[in-house]
């Protein structure tokens, strides 16, 4: 490994400690207490000695900050993200888990089908420069993607899985199968995945196209291809690999960071859909001021992001040479 | 791919939820969730418990029906005063067993006011503030003394759902505890199927009362938003559900009028504007008199509610008490009718004159400015204080609606730092508890420590003397009396100014269960959010096809 590159894993490892230390901080500086927006959800239902019950049970600290931050640190060593308050009295652990694969699949799989399919379109938009895909494509993905989301995904749920009934309008399986290895339930999730999977590809493919198309035809105009193609290089090589391969660098880089916000950038969908995924979580556990939920969400969003440009970092570092130091 | 598409697209066209759910099941809809967290402790305060937990799982001793008014016996068959509002002695049913088919006994319940005891965090009702020992007399009686007369007891104590003692005698540390496998005396406790989105619930093979439930099981779907509870609820995949929905004559009984029906009774805790009578301007009778006269309720009810309600009772009572509430005090509406007029002659008496610049002004000049406080997200709420903000404008007091954060909205209103305030009010069996958080000094607390209940800050003695004499008596004649008594207090010193009684949100289809209590057949609330009234309406329903649900 490079010395380059070592530098920079180090980079990302203050960048860690920086946004650990920023999850540990950020809740703390929210006004209330969360017994008092647990008492409040239940507008008035409860009686009003509720609230020292509350407090009792969520054991809410008055310790000095300093000394909440060292057992922060010697718990997240441990792997422990302590007590949710919103879903008392189950782990943080645990809650997440339940969301954190069925986001991973829908947003993730979402947006490595805009990925690919955009960067394709892109490129051969660029490479048949003027023709049909490359003049009718681009608007129309770019007039779908100024739609609100919201909207896009309410339409989509509406018309596609309400007045035509073609696509489930709720959840990540049907009632009928229970989850398992099976055909069956294999089946149920993608049929599911659908109608939510597509809106969001919908609304972020014209971006993908855009930066594709416009990079290609950056590097297809270069000195060097212009030279290949006199030479006599093969259209399909010169395309793949001198043309691709080259233009794939920013979008990889886009990738990475987008690969990142996957984890939280779901939440539309998710309600919307009714999706059992971790982005309505976050709503939840800001609503109830859920420190340990919140902390724990943000980790998991943290860390992702930093772990997914790393693995750019190192996959530009080998496709592009010149980034070797 | 496109043929891939077309295959997918055939699936699902044969997708009908009807098939997916077996008869017998009832399909309900009243938790909010994403996802399903597995957690059936029936003592904890957080709400972090599923619906069923109080709902149909664990049983009270007591139950109040608040659409009728009145306290239904359930695991306590009679309950008798040894000594009036002091030694109470109730007497548990005889042949109920939990569901692992254990005798229940007074011991059990016993045990629960002990636990209680023993950690103050599952105590959400405050049992042991006013209760000094609790003990089973026999297997069939269990006292409790009270460490004061104190007759409103009877329900809190009623209200506790009891855990059997040889399962959570094991616990250690029932704060924490998950029960992931209830063992509890209600109509259901069978835990079938728990998966992060759907979760089933079978019936009880041990339950108490003959041949109920006739429901096979309950099942819930994780559905996280308004919406998607709506569309649940129009294509009928939805049995029974407590939901706001908007103009629902349209929007819901129109898809199947034969099926789907509602009932939104006025049962809901008064919604309140909060003057914070220790500021100067509002310590005035006359000025709080005066804004509640300026607010048009017949809009507010019809821009925010979607005239699902009915403008507040001068005595702030909602529908719940009308075994109580007294016609008598002001027969014309009081000071909750619409009379601009009226209010601005209040102001000009107290002394707010109305200036050039057309706002209220004091002897020194300072303009009567009243800003209202409100929790940002909750939009039936904000609507209705952007009326009353308006409305108060047109008599010339300076007004608007300040939305905060859910958070800083409850630290404002509890600490008592605000003018008005949206709130909640709180309610009971009897008309005592509502009036204590209205008017009883006890629960006064100063300026910036933070308070439950009485956030506008006022307490009188003529109503401390009333609360003390209806703690003390066990006859319901005098308790109506004093109840009356604090209604004539009430309207007398106008402390806050009752908005309008919320609606008891409930949705039920006759497609597949009939039973639901309705305006024609009030026999308990309709909404599933009025726990544990609903044990009342789980032991009524009944399949339509009742062979299938003899399987």
């Amino acid at each position: 490994m490079s010395r380059g590159l070592l530098a920079r894993l180090g980079l990302y490892a203050v960048a860690a400690w920086v946004a650990i230390t920023l999850n540990f901080l950020l809740p703390r500086w929210m006004p209330g207490d969360p017994a008092s927006a647990l008492y409040a959800r239940f507008q008035g239902r409860l009686e009003p000695s509720a609230l020292d019950a509350l407090r009792l049970t969520l054991g809410i600290s008055d310790a000095p900050i300093g000394e909440q931050y060292v057992d922060y640190l010697g718990q997240l060593a441990h792997g422990e993200l302590g007590t949710s308050l919103v879903y008392f009295p189950s782990p943080v652990s645990e809650v997440i888990a339940g969301g954190l694969g069925w986001t991973l699949f829908l947003a993730g799989g979402a947006l490595i089908v805009a990925f690919t399919l955009g960067s394709t379109l892109g490129a051969l938009a660029a490479w048949r420069r003027g023709g049909w895909l490359d003049s009718a494509v681009p608007p129309l993905l770019s007039l779908l993607g100024a739609f609100p989301y919201f909207w896009l995904a309410m339409a989509a749920s509406w018309f596609l899985g309400f007045h035509l009934g073609w696509f489930p309008v709720r959840h990540a399986y049907g009632p009928e199968v229970q989850p398992g290895w099976t055909l069956a339930f294999a089946a149920s999730t993608v049929r599911h995945a659908i109608l939510p999977g597509a809106t969001m590809v919908a609304a972020s493919l014209g971006g993908w196209v855009l930066t594709m198309r416009n990079t290609m035809m950056g590097v297809l105009d270069d000195e060097p291809l212009r030279f290949a193609q006199a030479r006599g290089l093969g259209p399909s090589r010169i395309f793949l690999h001198y043309g691709v391969r080259n233009a794939l660098l920013p979008s990889l880089t886009s990738f990475g960071m987008a690969l990142g916000f996957v984890l939280s950038g779901a939440l539309l969908t998710e309600i919307v859909f009714a999706y059992p995924g971790q982005g309505y979580l976050l709503l939840q556990a800001v609503r109830g001021q859920d420190y340990p939920l919140l902390q724990g969400l943000f980790l998991t969003i943290t860390l992702a992001v930093l772990g997914a440009n790393a693995v750019v970092d190192v996959l530009v570092t080998a496709l592009d040479p010149r980034t070797r130091g | 791919m496109i043929v891939a598409a077309a295959l997918l697209l055939g699936l699902a066209g044969c997708d009908d939820p009807h098939d997916a759910t077996p008869a017998g099941t009832l399909t309900v809809l009243q938790e909010q969730q994403a996802a399903w967290v597995r957690n059936f402790n029936p003592l904890i305060t957080t709400g972090g418990a599923r619906w069923p937990t109080t709902a149909g799982i664990y049983e009270p001793l007591i139950i109040f029906n608040r659409a009728k008014g009145e306290l239904t016996p359930w695991l306590a068959t009679e309950w008798t005063w040894t000594e009036p509002a002091r030694v109470l002695q109730l007497t548990t049913r005889s042949g109920v067993a939990w569901s692992d088919g254990k005798p229940f006994s007074a011991d059990d319940v016993a045990f629960t006011f002990e636990l209680l005891h023993r950690f103050p965090a599952l105590d959400g009702s405050g049992v042991w503030t006013f209760v000094d020992a609790v003990r089973a007399v026999d297997a069939s009686t269990v006292e409790f003394t009270f460490n004061r007369p104190y007759s409103p007891g009877v329900a809190l104590v009623g209200n506790q759902a009891i855990v059997p003692r040889h399962v959570w005698e094991a616990v250690a540390d029932p704060v924490s505890f998950t029960n992931p496998n209830p063992v509890a005396t209600g109509p259901f406790t069978d835990i079938r199927r728990f998966d992060p989105q759907l979760w089933e619930l079978g019936r009880n093979p041990h339950y108490w009362q003959e041949g109920e439930p006739k429901v096979d099981a309950l099942r819930f779907p994780a559905v996280a938003s308004n919406d998607q509870a709506l569309l649940a609820l129009v294509r009928g995949e939805v049995d029974w559900a407590g939901n706001f929905v908007p103009a629902i004559d349209r929007t819901y009984v129109a898809r199947d009028p034969a099926h789907f029906h509602y009932w939104f009774p006025a049962l809901g805790d008064t919604v309140f504007l909060y003057p914070q009578t220790t500021r100067p301007d509002l310590a005035d009778v006359r000025v709080r008199r005066a804004l509640s006269l300026a607010v048009d309720r017949a809009q507010v009810v019809r821009v925010a509610m979607y005239d699902y309600t009915h403008p507040a009772h001068v005595t702030g009572l909602s529908d719940g008490y009308t075994a109580w509430r007294r016609d008598d005090l002001a027969p014309d509406g009081g000071w909750v009718r619409f009379d601009p007029a009226a209010a601005a002659a209040l102001l000009d008496e107290a002394g707010w004159a109305l200036g050039a610049d057309g706002l209220r002004h004091d002897a020194t000049g300072a303009v009567l400015d009243l800003p209202i406080v409100c929790p940002a997200g909750w939009s039936d709420w904000v609507r209705a204080a952007q009326i009353v903000a308006r409305n108060l404008g047109a008599i010339g007091i300076s007004s608007r609606v300040e939305g905060l954060d859910f958070p800083s909205w409850f630290d404002r209103v509890t600490q008592g730092n605000f003018a008005l305030a949206m709130g909640w009010s709180i309610s009971g069996p009897t008309p005592y508890a509502f009036y204590r958080s209205l008017l009883g000094s006890a629960t006064v607390k100063p300026v910036g420590t933070a308070t439950a209940t009485n956030w506008h800050r006022f307490g009188s003695p003529e109503a401390d003397t009333l609360l003390a004499a209806f703690e003390a008596t066990i006859d319901p004649v005098e308790q109506h009396r004093l109840a009356g008594e604090l209604q004539r207090t009430f309207v007398e010193s106008a402390p806050a100014i009752p908005l309008f009684p919320p609606p008891a949100w409930g949705e039920y289809s006759t497609e597949r269960f009939t039973g639901f209590p309705s305006a024609a057949n009030p026999y308990a609330s309709l909404s599933p959010n009025a726990v544990p009234e609903t044990l009342l309406v789980l032991t009524h329903l009944a399949p339509v096809d009742t062979r299938a649900a003899a399987r």
